[in-house]
């Protein structure tokens, strides 16, 4: 979006390159899901954790595969299950009978982009191991603490906490993610789109036609670009009564903590980029609110009863604050 | 042959045994019973007729004044209330001591209710809510920040905008140029002005694609000059104040 009258402080052309491309490849398997695929990217710009959720076959793991495949990173997936162990994750000291001492063996946590499948089929015990690693990037095993390599984000998938077998997130987990995107069903259009390709499709092998688009040290740059990008000091106040609101909101049990605003503003500053601006708008603030407190705000139970969900109390709340201008 | 024999046989000792019984019983001798006759003399006692007619006129005794009275409505809720819990089979009338208590809170609380009832109908038609009384009032959000709340058409945007153009202040005429511009829109009936629609929101109202085009690119200006704080000189003003005279021009 240039201006005639203004030159671009920044330069975002390499980062408005990138995301096209990240969107041209996701386009080309994924049918539809404009806005999650948005999201996605606007989330590992913003260096947040990014947990998916959506009903069984709304292809979220193939999404979250195919934005790793899309960096040139190392991955590593891990699928939850409700017998996995902290130390399934983190990894865990192995005693080497030659050297007579112990030795700590990696877990898959290890890596740049880490897909954890199916994230609510493990229970409280084992989604503790995340706590330390998803916001200090480090673990601390045996009084020893390592430290993630950069870029570390952290993908996760779900099923709505109501299927089968599956347990609601601790709430000091939620906050840890940036985003929660989540996956609906396709229109008639798009399902029907989904079945041409896959009917014309001459390799099952979707994936291996995935060439990385960017670096890991190209993530680690456009990260940095988007941090410096402008916000105006009104709009800070507007973002912080945004979550200042929902701690009061009678409709809620539980309502967004800082981490909150400073996640959206930050996730703010990341779809500006993608919009190609260096500054943030209220229309960013209002369209990433949603993605940013869905998941941290809890509704008290009797509007869970009635049905209300947490979109709609953020839209309550937005309606009440006047856009600054 | 032989069964046969047998059970002749077994007849005839059974026989036997019942007639040895019977004879082997002893003889009961019975004594004559002689009757006694009473022949003591009876005294015959009479109740007093004068300690009796005073009976009669003690309250107490008075059952047939009591019968011919009507009970009054009192007595009549408390004996129709007291029914309804026949079933139960409350001796109302000889309770034990602790649910006699009982019933005494019970009936005392029904009383209670029944005043809060006619208490609380009286208020309500007066209109009067006394349940906030009650209530905890909600906590209220001391915000740390100024509410804006700015009504477009509160605003004398001509002199505002000349006093910021004199001050060389064009960042906020560039800002009260948009929100005049806002305004004609509104007055117009081509956007309804709320407080939390965004600069989008209002493009996307437009239904005339020359107007909103135009009026798109005055929203670019106002947002790179108002949000994204690029800085303004004074040619720079006056090209973008040329494009909103225009703009304001059209829809006037």
């Amino acid at each position: 979006m240039e201006n005639e009258n203004f030159e671009q402080r920044t330069d975002l052309s390499k980062l408005s390159a990138a995301v096209d491309q990240i969107k041209n490849t996701l386009a080309r398997i994924i049918v539809g899901q404009q806005e999650s695929i948005d999201l996605l990217i606007a989330g590992i710009l913003a260096d947040g954790h990014i947990l998916i959720e959506g009903v069984p076959g709304v292809a979220k793991t193939l999404t979250a595969k195919l934005l790793s495949k899309a960096i040139d990173a190392q991955y590593s997936r891990i699928q939850f299950t409700p017998d996995l162990m902290p130390s399934d994750i983190l990894g865990t000291s192995v005693f080497n009978p030659k050297s007579t001492e112990f030795k700590f063996k990696r877990g898959p946590i290890f890596g740049n982009i880490i897909l954890i499948d199916e994230i609510n089929r493990a229970p409280a015990k084992t989604q503790s191991a995340l706590f330390e690693v998803m916001e200090e990037r480090q673990i601390t095993i045996d009084g020893q603490t390592y430290k993630m390599q950069e870029p570390f984000t952290v993908l996760a998938t779900q099923n709505p906490v109501e299927q089968e077998g599956t347990y609601r997130l601790p709430e000091a987990q939620l906050d840890r993610f940036l985003f929660k995107i989540e996956i609906k069903y396709p229109s008639l259009a798009e399902e029907i789109t989904i079945l041409t390709q896959q009917h014309q499709q001459k390799t099952t092998d979707q994936l291996s036609d995935i060439s990385p688009v960017l670096s890991a040290d190209d993530i680690i740059a456009l990260r940095q670009q988007v941090r410096t990008l402008h916000v105006e000091a009104k709009l800070l106040e507007f973002a912080a009564k945004i979550i200042y609101e929902t701690r009061n909101h009678k409709s809620l049990f539980l309502g967004g903590s800082p981490r909150a605003s400073l996640a959206l503003i930050n996730a703010a500053k990341a779809l500006a980029a993608i919009r190609g601006r260096d500054f943030v708008t209220p229309d960013d603030i209002i369209y990433i609110a949603a993605p940013v407190l869905r998941h941290r705000i809890m509704l008290t139970p009797d509007k869970e009863m009635e049905g209300v969900s947490p979109d709609d109390v953020v839209a309550q709340i937005i309606q009440k604050i006047e856009v600054p201008r | 042959m032989m069964p046969r024999l047998l059970c002749i046989i077994l007849f005839v000792l059974s026989v036997h045994s019942v007639q040895a019984i019977v004879v082997d019983k002893p003889a009961k001798h019975t004594t004559p019973l002689i009757l006694k006759t009473d022949s003591s003399t009876v005294a015959v006692r009479y109740l007093d007729s004068t300690s009796l007619k005073a009976y009669t006129t003690l309250p107490e005794f008075q059952y047939k004044d009591d019968l011919q009275k009507d009970p009054s409505w009192w007595t009549r809720f408390w004996a129709w209330f007291w029914n309804l819990f026949k079933p139960i089979k409350i001796n109302k009338h000889d309770p034990s001591p602790f649910l006699k208590i009982l019933l005494n809170v019970f009936k005392y609380l029904i009383i209670a209710l029944g005043i809060a009832t006619v208490f609380f109908m009286v208020l309500k038609l007066a209109g009067i809510n006394m349940l906030n009384i009650f209530r905890r009032k909600p906590t209220l959000a001391g915000l740390p920040f100024t509410e804006l709340l700015e009504d477009i058409h509160d605003i004398d945007f001509d002199s505002e905008t000349e006093k910021a153009i004199t001050q060389h202040n064009y960042r906020l005429a560039v800002r009260l140029l948009y929100l005049k511009c806002l305004k004609q829109l509104s007055d117009a009936d081509l956007i309804k002005w709320q407080i939390d629609k965004t600069n989008n929101a209002y493009i996307n109202e437009l239904t005339d694609s020359e107007k909103r085009q135009f009026f798109k690119t005055l929203t670019l200006q106002f947002e790179y000059i108002w949000y994204g704080e690029f800085p303004i000189d004074a040619p720079v003003f006056k090209k973008i104040s040329t494009l909103f005279q225009d703009f304001n021009k059209s829809i006037a």
